[in-house]
Formats: structure tokens, sequence, C-alpha cells
């Protein structure tokens, strides 16, 4: 749907923001009619033909889905002129209804009329080009706030599912275990889990980190897991060389992590490996994190925030260059995220 | 005469702490630990224990689809992490349950509420379908039915279930051309899946909205539903305003 009808503000301002160009066309018609026209038949024209163009003007929304980044400029001319001339060839008969019917008010009103065909043409042309432009104003302004609003939001989700409750209390069971039976262990899970809470807290609040970081964040979230699933949780890592420096959104891997152990190793009883690689590929960072899952087990009810935010945040930092792929084995679960490479310095390769 | 326990619980170190704190306990004798839910099936159905203490989240079966499978006629003391919904529905049906981490004060008073149970011999008269259809956030549904027969556990996922026919206490699942008996009221089964997908089309039936291929009239007031593979529904009347309604015909 167009804009204006979505956003009451929109809609508001959008004919008192016409008064102004009817202005400026009603002086056109009055001087390129060579000053035949009076200004009252001027304004009995212009005001109807303003709200006509207002109107018309509206339907340039949908010629805008052009992607003028990825379109042929030629393309986009041979788009755009031709819908331009279409729209002002509308309005001028509407033009030609009106100043038709204002002549049984206004005598020989037609031939005066004729002369400033042409340059109002032109003119509406003009116009109609202007409010492409807008419009695709609009609609990148309108892209911008609401990839802010859902990176805002997904980052926000994905802090709290950072201290997700149930790992939380969990793990300081495991504590609480681990003091009378092995109070050494006891205290190495302290630790793990204060690195990890530190590390989420600290990384968490900045705009992008080291690939490194986000590893030894998921390292750190793993240690704690660890302990609480012992011999079940096994861990295997292979890494690109230099991979560690490409820059990306912090909590993007851990959730992947997380996830893995969730639906995957804590759905077998036996337990099972974790696989995370990261690769450098074609100027793209490459990351996929591989579990086994028992396939009979009928899906848990899931909260769907781990994946579905690191998606949103994916889609509204990088767009279409970054993406989740999920894949399912018959015992196998893949998610893989592609993202583009931006080294230590922010340089794009 | 000593409490025989079973621990239930996929970690290790939960089983642990329970362990350790019941060590200091004389009068309970723990007979067997799992770690899954299959497993505390087995164990609870072969040794009879009096009184399970009994994880929420576990791997292949969770707690209440443990208790669903045993029947209810052992004392329960559930253990749980975090979950603001099993918590609250506990506390509403006065369910004994300990919130990880507890210390011994916690157990113990939980143990003697146990030990009066036993020893008033009050049944635990506990509507497992309830309880769970309680701890259930709004708005999600069970994906999954647990049904016992005989010696065998059965897993059907939400979306192989046919229909369902209210038999006196039991309801009859008929899923893939076969039919399992659960003790549960269809009602009960009704609130437990998800509204959009399964319809109570007549007093004693409920379908899976997705295997009917047509419906025809009947008699004057009711109609008959055909599923997919050709068995026949009845459709009462309000049966099919229901139906009329998700369909949107």
């Amino acid at each position: 749907m167009h804009p204006i009808f979505r956003n009451k503000q929109f809609f508001r301002a959008y004919l008192p923001a016409w008064v102004p160009i009817g202005l400026i066309l009603a002086g056109v018609l009055r001087y390129s009619s060579h000053l035949e026209l009076r200004w009252i038949e001027v304004a009995a024209i212009m005001a109807p033909l303003t709200v006509v163009l207002a109107i018309v003007c509206l339907s340039a929304w949908y010629i805008c889905r052009f992607d003028l980044r990825t379109t042929a400029d030629w393309k986009l001319f041979a788009i755009f002129v031709p819908s331009a001339m279409c729209a002002s060839t509308v309005v001028m008969v509407c033009g030609h209804l009106i100043v038709w019917t204002l002549g049984h008010v206004f005598p020989n009103l037609e031939p005066r009329f004729r002369p400033a065909i042409p340059v109002l043409a032109v003119m509406f042309c003009l116009v109609y080009l202007l409010s492409i432009l807008l419009h695709y104003l609009v609609q990148a302004l309108e892209t911008s706030q609401r990839a802010e609003i859902l990176s805002r939001e997904a980052e926000l989700k994905a802090l709290k599912a950072q201290v997700n409750p149930h790992f939380l209390f969990n793990s300081l069971n495991s504590i609480s275990a681990l003091t009378s039976i092995d109070p050494a262990r006891a205290r190495q899970m302290c630790i793990a889990l204060s690195d990890f809470l530190r590390n989420s807290l600290r990384l968490g609040e900045r705009a992008s980190i080291s690939f490194g970081e986000e590893l030894s964040l998921a390292r750190s979230y793993l240690k704690v897991e660890r302990v609480r699933f012992g011999q079940k949780l096994r861990v295997v890592q292979r890494l690109s060389e230099g991979c560690e420096n490409c820059r990306v959104p912090p909590l993007l891997v851990q959730p992947l992590v997380e996830n893995a152990i969730k639906h995957g190793i804590a759905t077998l009883s036996e337990g099972g490996e974790i696989a995370v690689t990261g690769e450098h590929v074609d100027g793209r960072l490459r990351v996929t994190v591989e579990n086994p899952f028992d396939p009979e087990a009928p899906p848990a009810q899931r909260t769907g925030f781990g994946l579905a935010g690191v998606r949103n945040r994916l889609e509204a930092r990088y767009g279409p260059a970054g993406r989740l792929q999920i894949e399912v084995e018959p015992s196998l679960y893949r998610a893989t995220i592609v993202l583009p490479w931006a080294d230590g310095e922010g340089n794009q390769a | 005469m000593s409490i025989r326990t079973i621990l239930v619980d996929d970690e290790q170190l939960a089983r642990a702490v329970l362990r350790e704190y019941i060590s200091g306990e004389q009068d309970i004798e723990i007979i067997a630990e799992c770690g899954n839910g299959f497993d505390a099936v087995k164990a609870i159905s072969e040794h009879r224990p009096e009184l399970v203490f009994l994880d929420v989240q576990m791997p292949k079966l969770d707690g209440f689809e443990v208790l669903e499978l045993v029947g209810s006629d052992v004392a329960v003391v559930f253990v749980t992490a975090y979950d603001q919904y099993a918590t609250r529905a506990f506390d509403a049906s006065a369910v004994d349950y300990l919130l990880k981490p507890f210390d011994l004060t916690r157990f113990k008073a939980a143990l003697d509420k146990v030990r009066q149970r036993i020893a008033a011999r009050m049944p635990s008269n506990l509507n497992v379908a309830e309880l769970r259809q309680a701890a259930t956030a709004p708005g999600q549904y069970t994906q999954r039915i647990v049904v016992r027969d005989g010696v065998q556990l059965h897993v059907i996922p939400a979306a192989q279930l046919d229909f369902a026919e209210a038999q006196d206490d039991y309801v009859a699942l008929h899923t893939r051309g076969k039919t399992l008996l659960k003790q549960q009221t269809i009602t009960n089964l009704e609130r437990a899946l998800d509204p959009a997908r399964f319809v109570r089309v007549h007093r004693s039936f409920l379908v899976n909205l997705e295997r009917i291929s047509k419906v025809e009239p009947y008699t004057k007031d009711t109609r008959l539903a055909v599923l997919a593979d050709g068995t026949k529904i009845p459709v009462s009347r309000s049966g099919f305003l229901r139906l009329k309604e998700l369909m949107q015909l």
C-alpha cells in the first residue's frame, strides 16, 4: 500500500504541500498564455488541476520498485521518462476537460489556454519526475528506519537471551552440586560462568567485534555447558587463516551454538559433537555450526528467538549480502552464516 | 519403612545434589536414577516407587509427559530451573516443587510435605493433563501426544493425528491407520492441541482440520465429515458451526 495511506501525518501534509507547486504552475500558466488568461481564470483552471496532478503523482510509488543501484541507467530512463509522459498526458486531458467545462463560465477560454499547453505538459513531466525522486527518498527513509528498529529490537532481545534464565539457573545448580563433590571444578565453573557473563555484557554493547572475539564468547559459553554436560558435549573448531580478524556484529554465533546444544546435544542421551567452522571465501566470511540431533524426538516447543534474531540482525545490517541458512540432514543440523568480509580497519575486501 | 524413591534429571550434576541431600535422610531409599524421560517411564512402571523427583525439561519426554504415561499414583516433587508458567501452575495446584539451585532447608521442607502425604495415604489425585495445560505458555500448544501401550511408548506428533474419538474415560487416537487408546478425556486433549488445527466437530470427535476432504449432509441437523482416507465422522450442528468458522466456508 502507498505509504501515504499508512501514515496519517503524511496524508494530512500531502495536499498542503502542493499549494506552492500549484502557485508556481499558476504563474507558468499565466505567462505561457502570453498574459491572455486573467488571474481568476488561471486560479479556476489550476486549483482543480493541481489536485489531479497531486493524485496522479501518487502513482509514482508503483514504479519505484526498481532498485536504483542494480538497475541499469538506460532502463531507469526508459521506465521513468515514458511514465512521466503518460502521467503528464493524463493530467493534460483532465486539464482540457476542466477548461472545456469552465468555458461555460469564462467566454472564449479554450483558444487563450491553447498556447500554454506545451509548456504545461513539460512542467507536469518534470513535476512527475520530481515525485518519483521523492518517493525513492521516502522509501529509503522508511527502509532505514525499519532496519534500525529491527536491529535495535533484535539486539535487545539477543542481550536478554544471553542471560537465558534457564541456562543461568541450571549452571548455578551445577555449581551447587560440585561444591561438595569436586570443589575445584565448582570454582572452575564459577569462573567460566563469570567469564561468559562478563564477555557477553562487554561485547554486547559494541556495534561490531572481531570474529575472534565472538568465537571466544561462544567458547566461554561452551566451557560452562561442558561442565554441565560433561562427556556428552564435544566441540571441534576449524578456522581458515586470518578469519578471526573479520568484523562481525556481536552475539551472532553464540546463539547458534546455544541452539545446537538446546535442540541438538541435549536431545541425545549419549551426547554428540558440535563443529564450528569459519572460512574467508570470495570476500565473505562463512561460519557454520553443525550438530547432531535426535530425529526421533519431535520438535520441542521452541521460543524460536535464537535463529530469527540472528536472521533479523543480519538482514538489518547487511541487507541481502548477509544471510543465515539452515540445512537439516537426517540426523545433522547445520546453520550457516554468510556476511561480507570487513577487516580490522573497517575496509571492505 | 523407607520411602522408595526415583531421581529423574538429564543432568548428572543435578542428580548428584539430590543424592547428596537424600543421603542425610534415613527414611529415603533411592532405587533408581534416570537421565531421560523414556528411562523414567520404564523405571517408574517397573519399580513402582512412592516418590519421584522429576525434572521438568528433559530430552525425549518432559516431566509432564512422564507423569501422564505412568499414571499419577505416585508422590512427585518437580524440579525445575526456571519456568514462570510451570511454577505458577505448581503453586495453583499445590504441587511440590524445587527451584534449582535449592538448599537443604528447602529440600527438607518439600520432603516433610511428601512424608505427610504418604503417611496420611493421601492420594495425589493430580490431574496431569490440566497441570500441563496450566504450565504451558499462552498461545503454545502441544506438538506431540504420548501414549503407552503395554510396555511400548508411542510419541505421536500432533500433525500425524487424524482424529480422536471419546470412549468413556479414554480417547481413541487414530493416526496413520493405527488406533491407540489413551486414558484422557477428549476435552482435555482438545485443550492441549492447537485450536486452529483441531476441531471438536462432535461431542465425541476431535478432528485434524487438514484431514477433512469434504463435509456432506447426513440428517436434517447433522453432517458427515469425510477424511482423506474415506473415514466418515459425524458432525453435530454446533460442530459444523465451529468447522465453518475455521474453514471460512
